[in-house]
């Protein structure tokens, strides 16, 4: 389980214990007070958007290495432009570079995936999945959004696309499927506002108008001084995070370096070696104990 | 401090006062007053009670007379002194640490020679001056008690300008890596919304950048708020992830082997002109393994910043 053992002057340790579960707040970064911001991503998805450079690729990143390091948790990645997600090539379930074909059959088994697992739910008597379920979490990792809805492929598979995500965004939810999503492009034909608000935290890094921070944060609220566009551009990772019912905050994501990067994701496929499915032998479990 | 109102008296209700010196010392005494004739005259019932069940009546009104006269006096020296109490108890760390300050210098100076005296001394002062960490940590919590007495002069300021209401309480601070952060329970007279309307003031007295007040628990007690002063930037600092300390590269039996597959054409003049029909023909063909190499002639093109739409 999560402690958190602060430390007034330093960013002081945050939880990553033994047996990391998906179900466990996810660690994004600071706040303006140098406050850990955790994220319990699985039930609210995560959208992501500011202009290139902001450091999108670089929140994705962390969140695709807590997946791949969490138990009993499934990847699937979609990344048109191969590199950001690439180290995690072989510990995801699915990866799919610029193939829109493919990225839509993935879409379509998640979507009967979710669909089973709420009858399942049902035929348990409640009403979303819980960490004693033991179900797997099946993490869905989107960078670069736009590349699917408006570039790769015809219009017609472009809005299946479309539809397809917003089916999963909507159903995920609740059942052990969440959606992080990036996008660099934020205007209203890429995240109308039925889509976005399925997404329970949004990010803004850097935007270039008001307007388009609107369209991450919610109608309003550049007037009401939650604007992206007045985050400083020469600092990527700073970002304003729409997170629960506390009005939007500026936040620092972490930066994982591509070495720490090509690390987890080696780490995470050797400790997956035998199935796919995440069970740590008994060496690692004493180290980890040792690191935590 | 003291002429700022009346402290929270001891089980009684507190009740708001105007805060001018005069009027606080009249109503100072009278409420001295009246806490003298109510404790006495309870604790003089209360001691008659009990006493009458044991003797004569009137033996037992002559006992519980002094009772209730030295209970009240006692009550009422309280009420009166409680703005040099309320101060004293404001002022208790600095007071004992400037009393350990002296005590100890005196016994030390006493006890040892001179070279002694020194030679614990300057390790002492020395090693929070020499080392950073020692050194920031001691000043953040030196801040802490600054940033306590100047929140209490900004609540006094505003409660004299409001011409009533009750010093809020004060209760811990600590230091976080941006300033400090200070719990407060209010007490008639202010509110969330009058302080969030007066932070720049507020900042202006705690020497800061800035200050921001919230709620300080979810459930939301409307008294009990959070002060976050700030007097750094920490967002343009790098943050760093806890992922890669859990987990072990040393011990692990991996070695990268780059794939054979990857395409030799990194120029512009390697793809030659009429390619672009064979590779798209090629990759309509292909299948959807994961071999993108094979398919993208030119993976030079969208290496940084790949804006189809700019
Ligand atoms: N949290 C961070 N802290 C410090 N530097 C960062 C952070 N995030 C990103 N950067 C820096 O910014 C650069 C760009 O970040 P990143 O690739 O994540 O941007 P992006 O928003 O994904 O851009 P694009 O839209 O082009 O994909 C990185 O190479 C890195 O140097
Ligand atoms: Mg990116």
């Amino acid at each position: 389980m999560s402690t958190i053992a602060r430390d007034p002057l330093g960013t002081g340790r945050v939880p990553v214990a033994p047996g990391l579960s998906m179900f466990d707040p996810m660690f994004v970064g600071i706040d303006e007070f140098g406050e850990h911001v955790m994220l319990d991503v699985v039930y609210h998805n995560l959208l992501i958007a500011g202009e290139p450079g902001g450091g999108k690729s670089g929140l994705v990143n962390l969140a695709a290495g807590t997946s791949a390091l969490a138990d009993n948790t499934r990847l699937v990645l979609f990344d048109a432009k191969w590199v950001e997600l690439g180290a995690y090539i072989d510990v995801a379930d699915e990866f799919i570079g610029d193939e829109i074909d493919k990225a839509i059959s993935v879409l379509r088994r998640l979507l009967t995936v979710a669909h089973n697992r709420y009858r399942w739910i049902l035929s348990q008597r409640r009403r979303k999945v819980r960490r004693e379920d033991l179900l797997s979490t099946i993490v869905t990792i989107i960078d670069e959004l736009a590349m699917f809805t408006t570039v790769l492929g015809t219009p017609e598979q472009q809005k299946e696309f479309e539809q397809l995500l917003r089916g999963l965004v909507s159903l995920g939810r609740a059942c052990g499927m969440p959606v992080i999503a990036a996008t660099q492009r934020t205007s209203w034909d890429i995240i109308p506002a039925s889509l976005r608000d399925l997404f329970g935290y949004r990010c803004a890094f850097h935007c270039t108008t008001n307007g388009s921070s609107d369209v991450i944060l919610g109608d309003g609220h550049a007037d009401m001084g939650y604007d992206a566009s007045k985050i400083n551009p020469d600092n990527p990772g700073e970002a304003l995070l729409r997170a629960g019912k506390r009005a939007p905050y500026l936040i620092k994501a972490a930066y994982l370096s591509d070495e720490q990067i090509y690390n987890i994701a080696d780490y995470a496929a050797w400790m997956r070696r035998p199935s796919g499915i995440t069970t740590p032998a008994p060496p690692i479990t004493t180290a980890w104990e040792m690191a935590a | 401090m003291s002429k700022s109102t009346r402290g929270f008296g001891f089980g009684r209700r507190p009740g708001t006062v105007t805060v001018i010196e005069q009027k606080v010392l009249r109503s100072s005494a009278r409420n001295a007053r009246m806490a003298f004739i109510i404790t006495a005259l309870i604790v003089g019932i209360l001691a008659l009670t009990v006493a009458s069940d044991r003797m004569h009546p009137i033996l037992a009104g002559l006992l519980a007379l002094p009772i209730a006269f030295v209970a009240g006096l006692f009550i009422w020296t309280l009420v009166r002194i409680w703005p040099v109490l309320r101060m004293l108890w404001w002022w208790t760390p600095e007071i004992g640490a400037a009393m350990a300050l002296v005590y100890g210098w005196i016994a030390l100076a006493n006890a040892t020679s001179t070279l002694v005296t020194f030679a614990v001394l300057v390790p002492l002062v020395g090693i929070p001056a020499v080392v950073p960490v020692i050194r920031r940590r001691v000043i953040a919590l030196v801040w802490c008690f600054i940033v306590r007495h100047r929140l209490r002069v900004c609540f006094s300021q505003f409660i004299i300008a409001n011409k009533s209401g009750s010093l809020p309480l004060i209760l811990w601070a600590r230091p976080t890596p941006v300033g400090e952060r200070v719990w407060v329970y209010l007490r008639p007279g202010l509110s969330l919304k009058k302080l969030q309307d007066r932070l720049d003031e507020i900042a202006v007295t705690c020497h800061a950048d800035s200050a921001l007040v919230e709620l300080a628990s979810n459930s939301g007690k409307a008294a009990y708020l959070r002060f976050d002063i700030k007097r750094r930037e920490v967002l343009t600092a790098k943050v760093s992830s806890p992922l890669p300390d859990v987990i072990d590269i040393d011990g692990m039996p991996f070695a990268y082997t780059p794939p054979t597959d990857v395409p030799a054409a990194l120029d512009l003049p390697d793809v030659p002109a009429e390619s672009p029909v064979a590779t798209a023909a090629k990759s309509a063909t292909s299948t959807n393994g994961k071999k993108p190499a094979n398919a993208k002639p030119a993976p030079a093109a969208d290496t940084n910043d790949f804006d189809p739409w700019d």
